[in-house]
C-alpha cells in the first residue's frame, strides 16, 4: 500500500514537472516570436529573416526521403510554406498530411543566383541521381521529377531572375525547432 | 599461458557482445535492405504501402468545392468518419483522410483515392535505422556501432590454427576488405 502511494506521488511529481517544462517551452517560444500567417508569408518573410517565428497551417505534403521537409498551406494550395526539420525535430511523418500544425522555428532565406542555377543545371545533366539538388516546391510528385522537368524549372527560374531585375531570387522557409499537431 | 587467457577473454567478449548485438543487427539489416531498394525506387514509401482507386464524382455547383460538397463525396465513399481536412487548388480539391486522400479534378469530376496502410514493424525498424528518435538513442546506436567494431576485431582471433587468422581466416578477411574496395574502384 505504502509503495503504491509513493509510486502515485512520484508519478504526479514527474508528470507536473514535465508539464511545467512544456509550459516553459511554450513561454520561451512566445517571447520575441513573430506570429506569421501562411497567406501573407511571402510578402512579410523578408522582414523577419533569421528571426524566431510561429506559423499555423495544414500539412499539404511531407518529403518521403527521411521526412526532413514538409509544406503547409491554409485553405488553398496557391501559397505553400516550406518547413525544414531543425536539429530537435526528428522527422515529419507522412501521416501528418492533412493535419493542422503549429510550427515554431527560425525563418531562413535561400538565395538563388545565376551561378547557383548554372551549377544546378550541371548537376541535373549528370547521369547520377540528383533529387537533392535545387529548389523544393512541394508540388505533387516533385520528388519524382525527371531531368526534363528539372531543366524546365531551371529555365523558368532564369526567366524570373531576369524579370526581377535583381542579381538573385529569394526563397523563404522555416527551420522548425518544434511543432505541434492541433486537434 | 598468458596467450591462452587472452584468447579466452577474446572469445568470451566475442560471444557475449554477439548475443547482445543480435537484435540490433537484424533490425539494421532488414531496414537496410528496404531503404536500399526505396532509394533505388522500388518502394514509393518504405513505411507505407499505398493503393489507388479511380472513379468519377459529380462536379460541385459553379465548380466551387466547399465543406458540403466535400462531405457529400465522402458520404458516397463511406469515408465520412475518416475526414481530416481539405484544401482547394486550381480546378481541384484534395480531401485528406486518416489513411490517405481523395483528389478530385473539378473540371471533369475524375477522382483518385489513395489508401495508405502502415507497414508496422518495418516502419519502426526504419525509424531506428534513420535515427529519427535522436535523444538517448543516438548514444545507444553509437554504442552498438562500437560493439560491432569489437565484434569484428575479436572475431579475427576466435580460432587458432589453419582455420584461424594466420590460415584460411586471413584469406576470407582479405576478400571481405577487397570486395568493397573493388566496388569503389569500379564505380568511382
Amino acid at each position: 500500500m505504502t509503495r503504491n502511494i509513493i509510486f502515485i506521488i512520484l508519478s504526479i511529481f514527474i508528470f507536473s514537472a514535465c508539464d511545467q517544462g512544456m509550459k516553459k517551452a511554450e513561454a520561451d517560444h512566445s517571447k520575441d516570436t513573430v506570429k506569421m500567417a501562411v497567406l501573407t508569408f511571402e510578402q512579410k518573410a523578408d522582414s523577419f529573416i533569421n528571426r524566431a517565428v510561429v506559423i499555423e497551417g495544414t500539412v499539404l505534403h511531407t518529403c518521403k526521403h527521411g521526412g526532413k521537409r514538409m509544406f503547409i498551406v491554409d485553405g488553398t494550395d496557391s501559397i505553400r510554406v516550406e518547413i525544414t526539420a531543425g536539429q530537435d525535430v526528428t522527422q515529419f511523418d507522412e501521416s501528418l498530411a492533412g493535419s493542422r500544425v503549429r510550427v515554431f522555428g527560425i525563418l531562413k532565406e535561400e538565395r538563388i543566383d545565376a551561378k547557383y542555377l548554372n551549377e544546378w543545371e550541371a548537376e541535373v545533366k549528370k547521369p547520377e541521381e540528383n533529387h537533392n539538388a535545387g529548389i523544393h516546391t512541394g508540388a505533387k510528385g516533385h520528388e519524382d521529377q525527371g531531368v526534363r522537368e528539372k531543366l524546365d524549372q531551371i529555365n523558368s527560374l532564369r526567366e524570373d531572375l531576369k524579370k526581377s531585375g535583381k542579381d538573385h531570387l529569394s526563397f523563404y522557409s522555416i527551420e522548425a525547432g518544434k511543432f505541434i499537431e492541433l486537434k | 599461458m598468458q596467450r591462452k587467457t587472452l584468447r579466452r577473454w577474446n572469445n568470451a567478449l566475442h560471444r557475449d557482445i554477439g548475443y547482445l548485438c543480435v537484435g540490433m543487427t537484424i533490425i539494421y539489416a532488414i531496414s537496410g535492405i528496404i531503404l536500399n531498394h526505396f532509394k533505388s525506387g522500388d518502394f514509393t514509401h518504405p513505411d507505407y504501402s499505398k493503393s489507388y482507386r479511380e472513379f468519377k464524382v459529380a462536379i460541385p455547383p459553379k465548380g466551387i468545392a466547399d465543406k458540403t460538397y466535400v462531405f457529400s463525396v465522402l458520404d458516397q465513399l463511406h469515408e465520412k468518419d475518416h475526414f481530416k481536412s481539405f484544401i482547394t487548388g486550381e480546378n481541384y480539391v484534395q480531401i485528406f483522410l486518416d489513411k490517405g486522400y481523395v483528389y478530385i479534378d473539378l473540371k471533369n469530376g475524375e477522382a483518385e483515392m489513395e489508401i495508405k496502410t502502415t507497414r508496422y514493424v518495418i516502419k519502426e525498424f526504419n525509424l531506428l535505422h534513420y535515427n529519427n528518435i535522436k535523444k538517448m538513442y543516438t548514444w545507444f546506436s553509437d554504442l552498438y556501432a562500437v560493439a560491432l567494431i569489437i565484434l569484428a576485431i575479436t572475431g579475427l582471433f576466435v580460432l587458432r590454427g589453419k582455420n584461424g587468422i594466420i590460415g584460411r581466416g586471413a584469406w576470407l578477411t582479405a576478400i571481405g576488405i577487397l570486395l568493397p574496395a573493388l566496388f569503389l574502384l569500379y564505380y568511382m
